[in-house]
């Protein structure tokens, strides 16, 4: 139906998994352990477990509608609601990208506001950080999987360095097990899905991959990977921090490394903080070249136009954002649009796939 | 040409992102390495900080700068306009307050400023002064600088002596964690230019209520931390013994519920570094292990007695007892519980070597 994709431009299968990782790793990694703690207490870690099941199941699905549909979101639409109302459905989510960017990219200025420089001004940071991922998504998809790629492997370092914070933390914080009832588990498995959002970009690069069949397993295995790395921040920060003190900070990944002094430099939150910039690089690409490709589908326009255009309007949303409950604000309706889209519409989609598909093979057979 | 026109814009917008952050050139700045608060009264505190002042073919210079005021930053804020140069929190090593301040208003409100500031390192030192932290921080001590002598000093005394662990972040910690009273450790200045540890001073809410004598303190490092070292003179019949413990460990077990028995098993692995007697025998030997279980356990048991009947818990006996129960009521712990809680002592002392000499 959509397989207009040269083969040229397509991905390997393996590349799956860095771009579902990276797109799950964002500003989010830094400060889920408090939210998930709020309702569920230090058992927070087994809903970890339960929203990561939850992703899978939903890779699942996508995958089966993606098969069915052959092609990406925009056939699915057009294969469930038809031409035109899929084309109304599928125009959503150009300001769903967008809304993603802009969090994104304020959340993680506000990081190095706080952390670093408190001088620093969000126009111009945000409007270089844009013009680099201009630059990166006129190179195409190929170029941004590649990014994706090197926003893990290099700074992988980082998930290693925290074990120096071992010996200061005391894991019996997190005794007793089952300490909280099952609703308390569910309510913090919702909350926890907000990090793990991300993976739905899966509905929109999928005809950019060679062999999506085999892709399957890596995509899986790229969200597995996204839950071990939040159980391990978060059992790490349960053992460092008391409750009550897990509640005051706002980024507890971050304050962690408070306590990490190295002899070349002070603080280890500058390496931290600017290596994280490379982290959420690729999640504004991505978001960035999701949205073009939806205004080439869906209005024909060319991605040379669209993307800066689309930039251009990030760029000013970003900076009109200025206070933290601005940016709390934000951050809220985004995970929100996000969960309601992950984990309500994508199931929704996928009963009307199976319906549309029994429906289409009745009327052929008669 | 237009990829070039593209390069010079994209470097040209570089150099404008380098501009909008302000600098800070070392040698334009005073770092401060160290904080001193006094208290003067009710509402306002004496802040002495000390910053160092590098000369060539010298040891640094502490200077320090006093002033007046009620909230930290405001003490800091006053200090901009006695220095020459900008000063700056980013290295803060030690946080001191003076023994009334720690009595009549308690450290919480200033911890905060420290505790909020992403540029200080959460490492840093607390210590409560005997005295008044100003004349303290006068004085000159050892090569390195006021403050880094003070953080140094701590620090060996962390890590081989009988000085329990301690520093913002564990402090913190503490604070933070019900069923646990955190403690920082106490200095006194004993001559111009010298100072000492003297003891441990518990703080419930921020406010100085008991104070760990020196001769505690070996005990209280058992109790406190899970692995110790530290010196204790175990005296027997046949003479006197200096033994060093290089390693030793506690562990919790609830062992009785209803009321609470917590039995803690303590490890000590020795080594005698003096012995005053005619000789020692194996069965010496076995006298002084006997002789140092004894004194853990009596010791212990002691210092224990004293944090029940004061309601402070600097062991953490309400954190662990938490962690093994479902569903805990901490107000019930403090009210009626922790006054019944047993603790049982089993101490396990292991001396392995004895010196060169016979």
């Amino acid at each position: 139906m959509n397989s207009n994709v040269p083969d040229s431009k397509k991905i390997s299968p393996f590349l799956v998994f860095f771009l579902i990782h990276t797109m799950q790793s964002g500003v989010g990694i830094l400060g889920f352990q408090r939210f998930i703690a709020k309702t569920a207490g230090y058992d927070a870690w087994m809903s970890i477990i339960l929203s990561g099941l939850f992703v899978h199941i939903l890779l699942w699905m996508m995958f089966k509608m993606l098969k069915i549909a052959d092609g990406d979101m925009t056939s699915i639409h057009t294969f469930v609601l038809g031409k035109k109302i899929g084309k109304i459905f599928s125009s959503f989510f150009i300001l769903y990208f967008c809304l993603f960017t802009v969090a994104i990219l304020r959340s993680y200025i506000e990081v190095v506001q706080v952390w670093m420089f408190p001088e620093l001004r969000t126009f111009w940071f945000a409007l270089v950080f844009h013009i680099l991922v201009i630059y990166i998504v006129f190179g195409g998809f190929r170029t941004v999987a590649g990014i994706a790629f090197f926003s893990i492997i290099l700074p992988f370092y980082i998930a290693v360095l925290f074990v120096v914070i071992i010996p200061y933390a005391d894991f019996t914080n997190l005794l007793p097990i089952f300490d909280h009832s099952v609703k308390e588990l569910l309510l913090a498995s919702r909350d926890m899905s907000f990090t793990l959002l991300g993976f739905e970009t899966l509905l929109f690069f999928y005809p950019f991959i060679q062999n999506p069949e085999r892709s399957k397993k890596w995509a899986h295995f790229g969200a597995l990977y996204t839950t071990m790395l939040c159980i391990y921040l978060a059992i790490l920060a349960f053992g460092f921090f008391p409750e009550a003190q897990l509640q005051k900070n706002i980024w507890p990944t971050l304050a962690m490394w408070k306590i990490i002094k190295l002899p070349f430099v002070e603080r280890f939150e500058y390496i931290g903080v600017s290596n994280w910039g490379l982290v959420i690089l690729p999640n504004i690409c991505i978001c960035l070249w999701c949205a073009s490709r939806l205004a080439k589908q869906l209005f024909s326009i060319r991605q040379k136009t669209s993307v800066p255009a689309i930039a251009i309007l990030c760029l000013i949303a970003t900076s009109l954002i200025s206070t933290r409950g601005q940016i709390n604000i934000l951050t809220d309706y985004t995970g929100k649009v996000g969960f309601y889209f992950n984990f309500i519409y994508v199931p929704l989609l996928f009963a009307g796939t199976l319906i549309a598909k029994k429906v289409r093979n009745r009327e052929k057979h008669t | 040409m237009r990829s070039i026109l593209k390069l010079i814009a994209s470097v040209f917008l570089a150099l404008n992102l380098i501009g909008c952050v302000k600098k800070e050139v070392l040698d334009d700045i005073s770092l401060i390495e160290g904080i001193g608060f006094d208290y003067i009264d009710k509402k306002n505190i004496l802040g002495t900080v000390v910053i160092p002042v590098y000369l060539p073919d010298q040891p640094p210079k502490s200077n320090t700068f006093s002033t007046k005021a009620e909230i930290t930053k405001s003490i800091l804020q006053d200090i901009q306009r006695q220095t020459a140069d900008p000063i700056v929190t980013g290295s803060i090593e030690v946080l001191l307050f003076s023994k009334t301040l720690t009595e009549k208003l308690g450290i919480l409100p200033l911890v905060d400023a420290f505790q909020r500031d992403p540029s200080i390192g959460s490492g840093l030192y607390l210590a409560m002064v005997d005295g008044e932290t100003k004349e303290l921080l006068a004085g000159q001590y050892g090569i390195r600088g006021t403050a880094t002598y003070i953080s140094k000093l701590m620090e060996h005394n962390i890590r081989n002596e009988d000085l329990p662990k301690s520093n913002l972040e564990l402090f913190l910690t503490d604070f933070y964690q019900e069923g646990k009273t955190p403690f920082i450790p106490q200095l006194k200045q004993i001559g111009k230019n010298k100072m000492e540890i003297n003891g441990i001073s518990l703080l419930k809410h921020g406010k100085m209520v008991d104070l760990i004598e020196p001769k505690e303190m070996f005990f209280f490092k058992l109790l406190v931390d899970k692995y110790s070292e530290g010196m204790h003179l175990v005296k027997i019949d046949s003479g006197e013994a200096a033994v060093r413990s290089i390693h030793s460990s506690h562990n919790f077990e609830l062992t009785k519920r209803n009321p609470t028995e917590v039995t803690i098993h303590i490890k000590v692995d020795g080594i005698i570094n003096e012995f005053t007697g005619q000789e020692l025998t194996p069965k010496t030997i076995e006298g002084l292990q006997k002789q140092f279980e004894k004194d853990i356990k009596k010791e212990s048991l002691k210092l224990i007695k004293r944090f029940k009947d004061k309601q402070l818990d600097p062991i953490g006996f309400g954190h662990f007892v938490k962690t093994q129960t479902r569903n805990f009521d901490f107000n019930n712990w403090r009210k009626n519980q922790y006054k019944d809680l047993v603790v049982k002592i089993k101490a396990d002392v292991k001396i392995s070597e004895s010196g060169v000499i016979e």
